[in-house]
């Protein structure tokens, strides 16, 4: 009974909600099933429930917080703000820890130990390429075949970015560090490149550390917290010295925001900055440090990923960026697209219906390309869209504006 | 958590799952747990909840219930404040969220049929194309759902010239105690005949299910304009309320919050608030623009009138919408002064604003509960706030109290018990403030002729002992009849 980790949701995050209910249409988990033990107000009063004894981890507990997405747009609308997020790793930790089975315990090694190593992700790149190009994607089991279909066309190998630095012509505005993240490197090696390309441009020095590690979002989402714990230490020894960690994926980055739970204080010190890079893009727009194009490129449908949108509010930076390209923005509903990590393997039903609604939905739009600026949900999106639109991250469309602009000056 | 499915009861769960299949018949203990309040303080132990999808469903399972000698209690989205939803004495839960079709959208005679699980906004947002929307406008509109919305026959903001949910309910389909299933009220404007349609808005429940409704969709205004008035105090502010209303106007929403108030939904929201005024009146007009625009400026020459600080008008659909959902969100930012709220609901007669706020603060002072307040000030609607930490011992009881001082301060001034939350359990016992032995008498006759077995939300509204001569069943057992 009650709960037994340090990562346990505590009494004032929990109290903290009042059971108003502004949440509930908010939650897609919600709107699919109506029921009260799939929204976030039943889920805080689930984990307060179990913080009373009233009720232990049981299988109805684990079900009520794994069906969840995750995808915190309960946290933006909530006006008690209750930290709904991290009491859900919180409360995924208790799972994992009370009542770890084999494949929970298997499934937080191999997002410690596999995406946390080089050398383990060039062997599933190679995999994964073998697979792709051998059609065998086609026949493989249905839990990873979405994901698969959703993939860039992945190089057998790709070289590493870590331990280079990338200089400005002019004294530097500031020091980033790039997170390399464990599938960002190998299978989106253009979103680094653009944002390396970007960020120079705009001024800054860019470090890629090499002893970097894994950001660890997965593990934590999953309740792996030991792990996840781990990953982030190694991190924040990593980056110590640069003004801001930066990361191009929306996930990488409101963890590595999240970094002072899961990182032990003295290994994070106060100057611990975190941008995802589209805030950083769309700061050196505004300050005329990157250039805005004419208009007259193609209408863009502009996902907002959870963890950029509801995580950290970040609303307004990746449409700039596009207009900064010379693209129009249709929005999308901003309701989960089901990628949500690991989830569309864990839950491919759910998963696979809320894609199809948004896949849907940008099929309405009129729009020819799709923005998304987290690489699960663009393989989410991919993948429903069954190859009829591009989809990139805003950076990779603002860079290939910039260089067809250049070209067409020449 | 005594009341389960076990003995008896577990022919009662068989007979659920037969019509609605396993998933949609939740009663472990965490699943009934999440079933046993509302938004408000009140807690109850249900026994079993079940999600239901059709007319027929409901029918049938409330035939069930009534065979079992199991209540039945009906739920929206559970955001009501009164406990209205509230298993109190155990029972079956019937949720309506699954209902949820706008079946049927008459744009020519401007009505709707829906289900009674289709959230408020959802409604207003689906009849937006065709430039209407569904008046009644609660501040959790949201996420309520207008089954919930007829139950308690909620009001909004917008009541004040719109009225509350009954008059904007045309007909209802209703599953009756004995699983019939009955057509009240006609998509007539007049109908004939007594007036079921009338008893059954804002009945909590207590009459029947409601499981589809004709809603009437209300044109939406050519203009609006929304001001945001700073006052130095909630005098002023009252005062140019009854300034308005005596210059014969009636803004289409009038509403007040204090100081503490704006503070704490400012540090959320960061929608520009005069957080450095005593009170803020937010004051919206529509009708055609030039109508819109003369009464706006006689509402700002009042204002000013009053010691008005600031006058600020929203200037795009964007600024008047962070108004009004810096309003509407209000309720939920009091967590950030303490864990646990009470949003009380009482009316005054608006002539006597001022000396019932007074009483109001001077109340919160003496039960030392954090006061903070937000209201129709438009129809003297009051919404005080207590914030208050559940956990403290005795700290509930007193906040009880407390309300209880509210609502006799209100009715001694010539108001009433609810405005527009309805009575629940939570104000149950203090009906007999308003109403005469005889009144309470002819409400508990109603309520047998629609239900005598007792079946739905047993215990809501009506006081024990309302009914004279109350023997607890109308006929004595074994009487031929």
């Amino acid at each position: 009974m009650g709960y037994q980790t340090p990562y346990a949701p505590t009494r004032s995050e929990l109290s903290s909600c009042i059971q108003c209910g502004l949440c509930l249409p908010h939650c897609p988990t919600f709107r699919l099933t109506g029921k009260e033990t799939d929204s976030p107000r039943g889920r805080l009063t689930a984990m307060a429930a179990v913080l009373d004894g009233i009720t232990g981890i049981d299988e109805v507990f684990a079900e009520t917080i794994s069906f969840c997405l995750g995808c915190r747009a309960c946290e933006p609308v909530c006006p008690s703000m209750v930290p709904y997020g991290r009491t859900l790793e919180g409360a995924r930790a208790e799972i994992s820890a009370q009542r770890g089975g084999v494949t929970r315990r298997l499934r937080g090694w191999v997002m410690e130990t596999w995406l946390g190593s080089p050398a383990i992700m060039r062997v599933i790149t190679w995999t994964t390429a073998l697979v792709q190009q051998t059609g065998l994607d086609r026949i493989a089991p249905r839990r990873v075949r979405s994901g698969l279909r959703g993939l860039r066309r992945i190089g057998w190998r790709t070289p590493s970015l870590r331990g280079r630095t990338f200089q400005p012509d002019q004294a530097p505005v500031a020091t980033v560090g790039l997170l390399t993240g464990c599938i960002m490197g190998p299978w989106f090696a253009d979103v680094h490149h653009a944002s390396i390309a970007l960020l120079v441009r705009a001024g800054y020095r860019v470090v890629v550390p090499s002893d970097q590690t894994c950001c660890g979002a997965l593990a934590a989402h999953d309740g792996a917290a030991e792990g996840a714990a781990r990953l982030a230490a190694r991190n924040a020894a990593a980056f110590r010295g640069v003004d801001y960690v930066v990361a191009n994926a929306a996930g990488c980055s409101a963890h590595l925001k999240d970094y002072r739970h899961w990182a032990p204080g003295e290994a994070l010190d106060e100057g611990w900055q975190v941008r995802d890079i589209t805030e950083l893009v769309a700061d050196a727009v505004e300050d005329g440090r990157l250039p805005r194009l004419e208009e007259g490129r193609g209408l863009v449908a502009l996902q907002h990923p959870c963890h950029l949108r509801n995580a950290q509010r970040i609303v307004t930076q990746p449409q700039l960026i596009l207009e900064a390209a010379g693209h129009r923005t249709t929005p999308i509903d901003p309701v989960c697209c089901g990628a949500a990590g690991f989830y569309s393997i864990l839950r491919p039903d759910t998963s696979a219906r809320l894609g199809r609604d948004k896949a849907d939905e940008i099929r309405r739009s009129g729009a020819t390309l799709v923005a998304s600026a987290n690489p699960g949900c663009e393989m989410q999106l991919r993948s429903h869209l069954a190859g009829e639109y591009r989809v990139l991250h805003p950076v990779e469309l603002y860079l290939q504006a910039l260089s067809n602009a250049k070209e067409s000056q020449a | 958590m005594a009341a389960t499915l076990t003995g008896s009861n577990t022919k009662f769960r068989d007979d659920l799952i037969r019509v609605l299949g396993a998933e949609r018949v939740m009663d472990s203990t965490l699943e009934r747990h999440l079933y046993a309040k509302d938004a408000g303080v009140y807690t109850g132990n249900p026994t079993v909840v079940v999600m239901i999808e059709t007319t027929e469903e409901v029918a049938q399972v409330v035939r069930a219930a009534r065979r079992h000698g199991i209540p039945v209690v009906a739920r929206g989205a559970g955001t009501g404040l009164s406990a209205g939803a509230v298993p109190e004495v155990g029972g079956m839960v019937l949720v309506t969220t699954r209902m949820n079709r706008i079946e049927e959208i008459d744009t020519e005679n401007r009505t709707a049929w829906v289900g009674p699980g289709v959230i408020n906004l959802d409604l207003s947002a689906a009849t937006t194309p065709f430039g209407m929307h569904f008046a009644p406008d609660p501040s959790s509109q949201s996420a309520c759902t207008v089954g919930g919305n007829i139950a308690c026959n909620s009001g909004g903001p917008h009541c004040l010239s719109e009225g509350s949910t009954v008059n904007h309910v045309l007909a209802l389909e209703v599953v009756t105690d004995t699983g019939d299933v009955m057509i009240v009220g006609s998509g007539a404007p007049d109908p004939i005949g007594l007036d079921l349609r009338g008893i059954l808005v804002g009945s909590e429940g207590t009459l029947g299910i409601v499981t589809r409704a004709l809603v009437k969709l209300t044109p939406n205004p050519p203009d609006v304009r929304t001001m945001a008035v700073a006052f130095p105090t909630i005098e002023d502010a009252a005062a140019t309320v009854s300034g308005i209303i005596a210059a014969g106007l009636i803004p289409a929403a009038l509403e007040m919050m204090d100081q503490l108030m704006m503070q704490a939904i400012e540090n959320w929201l960061h929608a520009g608030l005069p957080v450095e005024a005593g009170a803020l009146l937010l004051a919206e007009v529509t009708g055609v623009t030039e109508a819109v625009a003369a009464e706006a400026e006689i509402i700002t020459s009042i204002a000013h009138g009053n010691n008005a600080l600031s006058v600020q008008v929203a200037a795009s659909p964007e600024e008047r919408e962070i108004l009004w959902k810096s309003r509407k969100s209000a309720f939920g930012a009091v967590a950030q002064a303490a864990p646990d709220y009470y949003l009380h609901d009482t009316v005054v007669p608006r002539t006597r604003l001022v000396e019932a706020m007074r009483q109001v603060y001077e109340i919160g002072e003496r039960y030392e509960i954090i006061m903070m307040n937000v209201f129709h000030a438009g129809d003297g609607n009051l919404h005080p706030l207590m914030a208050f930490d559940a956990s403290e011992p005795g700290r509930l009881d007193k906040v009880k109290a407390a309300a209880d001082e509210l609502v006799e301060l209100c009715v001694e001034k010539g108001g009433v018990l609810s405005g527009e939350h309805g009575i629940g359990i939570e104000k149950r016992h203090l009906m007999p403030l308003l109403f005469t032995e005889m009144d309470l008498d002819a409400q508990a006759r109603v309520k047998e002729a629609f239900d005598a077995e007792g079946v739905f939300n047993p215990g809501k509204v009506l006081p024990e002992g309302s009914r004279c001569f109350d023997f607890g069943r109308p006929v004595p057992e074994g009487a031929w009849v």
